[in-house]
């Protein structure tokens, strides 16, 4: 987390979790290198790194892109657990991918043992309006049993592609200093308060 | 929490931290088997394998009888530290100090940290937090993996797999290490495998293998080095023969008849496993290399048996007689450097072979990452390398995808020009159309040339076709196809802007195809040349064998004949020289105009 020299902008890990098809990789690969890639072609797992500006402050993105297919969970668990933020995928024109989520958001509460986890459910494809199969309340309704926010985006307009991400990383980074604020404040975010939030069990 | 205790442990390992440590402290063996051993399971056992490895360093030390196993220990963090290029630089450091508070703070921390758990949110949830992080460094990158999957000491299968070499050369990484070091430094070294290095020393190495360090061997001598290679070999479990084999090698190795010592050896070489197989001919390969410098490191056969037969776990007998009979056994033995896989740092490689070469590399290295943490060797380090890892492999298949997108782009490219051209060329030549029948073309002329009947001309016609053929097909499969005969410069320009990505490729292939052509063409002409020169040679000749056929009689002497014969032969030799030489001329020329088209095209290109 913290670990690295001070030197160094932060780094925030981000993890995409969804099942097959839901569009982990083109809403990586959008954000990333503002390229939308047409042809479906089955992540094992990809990791990527980039330098961003978050609310004037230089940090690096980690980003990995796991498998949505169940034949490799076997290494999820190893990602999973060095994740500090997770986006959690489904596409809104099939049903069984907003299914699948449940399944996801646990076992990542499995691995990581904590609810407050920062974690985003994520409607894509939300360019394909009239295949809609998943209404935006049923989502949002989920999203705020869980009490994470839902956000509807599109890797193919890059609708919210960046929103998403950003929000996430706001809230790896508003966690974190939540934890050197309790670790007698030796973080380095120290100074970025405002976007603290309280956390009660 | 509604969540079942085994994974909340497995996240939180203090959680029962006390009561685990009661149940678990007599099962001293942790399989790394499918039921799965929880990260908890495996800090608890560390905090007892710490001790327990101290006693097994001591005992080493005790075997060897030299330095103590405790100097080992304390010198380890700073050396650690030292000799990593790696990047967890502070670690090491904290991990001394806090290893030396951890045992008296021992139970304490750990009834804090069973609080700490339960009641989560608590105001002494900081300080707690603190040593849990402290904990979590210490435990969990210091010793674990040494003891769960180490490298010396296991069978050589295991050795293998969890030192492994990701070039596909399936022999643990410390042994190729120390054997291309000493092949890099220490075959002019006096006594090298005499002479041992300082126990404290290659324990450390020893370790530092063990826990998966990085280890530079630069930084240690050939003594040590040596030492080290000969206490991995000496901890495998059983000798490099094979405990069945070993007696048959042995009996094999005391046959007096060398050829037939030679014969057994060999067979029994054979019916090695693989893993064995290899081992035993990197080490004979090496140490037969090293006897090879015997004036400089005077170490004779002899004496590199007699210091690595116990090593070995063999006679001195057998072990001369391997080196004796080496080159016959391991003909095929290479002692290839071995290239780590790369490191974000590092810069990757544009050829696509040496991409797909990386790219299994790194795969290998992930795997097996995954699989030493799913026993439990979790760190932050280990989790940083893992994404870092994933990081190269995400990058490598990138940059492949597009080097194999801009191939496809470009060869579609030259179809299109290809098609134009063809088209504009109709009626010429029929070997225009496609490269793959200019590229038959010069072979088929060759053989044409065969047919005809034999002279010292005709070979020298077969010569110069063979490598006509040669370089178009070698030149014309590197740009894989398409042969546009009159392929300038100057029509590939207004097209190539299209794509900008393309143009330096397309520029460079187009040159390249414009200068093949020129070259084809001019030996084309040239083999048309030769083949007129060989009727009007082979007419001459037939006349000439005209006159020993008709004047059978005493007319005209043999000794005629052969003076007229080998004048000939001169006069035939002279040319063929002459040939050869307006080739190499033509060549020549093709090259110069191949620099100025070059020259022309990138001026186009800039303008």
């Amino acid at each position: 987390m913290s670990k690295k020299p001070v030197t160094q902008p932060a780094l925030h890990k981000v993890i995409m979790v969804g099942s097959g098809g839901v569009g982990k990789s083109a809403l990586t690969l959008q954000f990333m290198y503002d390229e939308f890639v047409e042809d479906y072609e089955p992540t094992k797992a990809d990791s990527y790194r980039k330098k961003i500006l978050l609310d004037g402050e230089e940090v690096q993105i980690d980003i990995l892109d796991t498998a949505g297919q169940e034949d490799y969970a076997a290494i999820r668990d190893n990602y999973f657990r060095s994740g500090e933020g997770f986006l959690c995928i489904f596409s809104i024109t099939e049903d069984e991918s907003f299914q699948a989520t449940q399944d996801f958001r646990e076992q990542i509460l499995r691995v990581k043992n904590d609810e407050n986890i920062p974690f985003l459910l994520v409607g894509n494809k939300c360019d394909l309006e009239e295949r809609r199969k998943v209404t935006y309340q049923e989502a949002s309704d989920r999203a705020k049993q869980w009490g994470v926010t839902y956000v509807e985006t599109s890797a193919k307009t890059r609708e919210h592609v960046d929103k998403v991400f950003f929000d996430l990383m706001r809230e790896i980074r508003a966690r974190k200093m939540e934890e050197n604020k309790t670790n007698n404040g030796r973080g380095k975010d120290k100074n970025k308060r405002k976007k603290i939030k309280c956390v009660i069990l | 929490m509604d969540f079942e205790s085994p994974d909340v442990m497995k996240d939180f390992p203090g959680l029962y931290a006390s009561d685990i440590h009661k149940t678990k402290s007599n099962d001293p063996e942790y399989s790394d088997d499918a039921e799965k051993v929880t990260k908890k399971d495996i800090l608890i056992g560390k905090r007892k394998d710490k001790k327990d490895k101290k006693d097994k360093e001591r005992g080493y030390a005790a075997l060897e009888g030299e330095s103590s196993a405790e100097e080992s220990y304390e010198v380890s963090p700073s050396k650690s530290k030292k000799s990593k290029s790696f990047k967890f630089p502070t670690k090491s450091k904290e991990k001394r100090e806090k290893s030396r508070e951890k045992d008296k703070e021992f139970t304490e921390k750990k009834k804090e940290k069973d609080k700490r758990t339960e009641k989560k949110i608590e105001k002494d949830k900081e300080k707690c937090k603190v040593e849990k992080k402290e904990k979590k460094v210490k435990s969990e990158d210091w010793c674990d993996i040494a003891e769960v999957l180490p490298i010396f000491g296991v069978n050589l299968k295991l050795a293998i797999e969890h030192g492994r070499c990701h070039d596909g050369i399936d022999l643990p990484v410390p042994v190729r290490a120390c054997i291309e070091y000493v092949e890099d430094h220490g075959l002019t070294f006096e006594n090298v495998y005499k002479v041992s290095g300082p126990k404290s020393k290659v324990l450390h190495l020893k370790k530092l293998y063990n826990q998966r360090e990085h280890v530079n061997l630069s930084d240690y001598d050939v003594p040590t080095v040596t030492s080290l290679l000969k206490m991995f070999l000496r901890d495998l479990p059983e000798p490099v023969f094979t405990a069945d084999l070993l007696i048959r090698f042995e009996e094999a190795g005391a046959i007096l008849n060398v050829a037939v010592r030679e014969k057994h050896l060999k067979i029994l070489v054979g019916n090695l496993p693989e893993t064995n197989r290899l081992l035993l001919s990197w080490i004979t390969v090496h140490l037969y290399n090293v006897t090879l410098n015997e004036r400089l490191n005077k170490m004779s056969p002899q004496n590199i048996a007699l210091c690595l037969s116990s090593t070995l776990q063999t006679s001195q007998r057998l072990l001369s007689s391997l080196l004796f009979h080496c080159p016959a056994l391991f003909p095929n033995t290479v002692l290839e450097h071995y290239v780590y896989p790369l490191t974000s740092s590092s810069q990757l490689p544009d050829d696509p072979e040496l991409m797909e070469q990386e790219l299994l590399k790194q795969e290998s290295l992930l795997a097996q990452i995954h699989s030493e943490m799913n026993v439990g060797f979790i760190s932050k380090q280990r989790e940083e390398l893992l994404w870092e890892v994933q990081r190269i492999i995400t990058q490598l298949k990138r940059k492949l995808k597009t080097a194999n997108k801009d191939r496809e782009l470009l060869f579609e490219k030259i179809d299109e020009q290809h098609v134009e051209e063809t088209t504009e060329n109709e009626g010429e030549r029929s070997a225009t159309p496609t490269i793959s029948s200019e590229a038959e073309a010069p072979p088929s002329q060759s053989a044409e040339c065969v047919e005809e009947p034999t002279t010292v001309e005709m070979e020298v016609t077969t010569e110069i076709a063979a490598p006509v053929s040669d370089t178009n097909l070698s030149d014309s499969s590197s740009c894989e196809k398409h042969s546009v005969k009159d392929a300038e410069p100057v029509e590939v320009t207004p097209s190539a802007p299209e794509n900008k990505l393309l143009n330096n490729a397309l520029a460079i292939l187009q040159i390249k195809n414009t200068f093949l052509n020129n070259l084809k063409e001019s030996f084309l002409k040239q083999i048309e040349q030769e083949r007129a020169e060989i009727t009007t040679l082979e007419a001459q000749l037939s006349q000439k064998d005209y006159i020993p056929f008709y004047g059978d009689t005493n007319s005209v002497s043999l000794d005629e004949i052969m003076d007229l014969l080998q004048k000939e032969n001169q006069i035939l030799q002279i040319k063929k020289i002459n040939l050869v030489r307006q080739i190499m001329e033509q060549q020549e020329e093709c090259i110069d105009l191949k620099t100025k088209i070059d020259a022309c095209t990138k001026n186009v290109f800039l303008t």
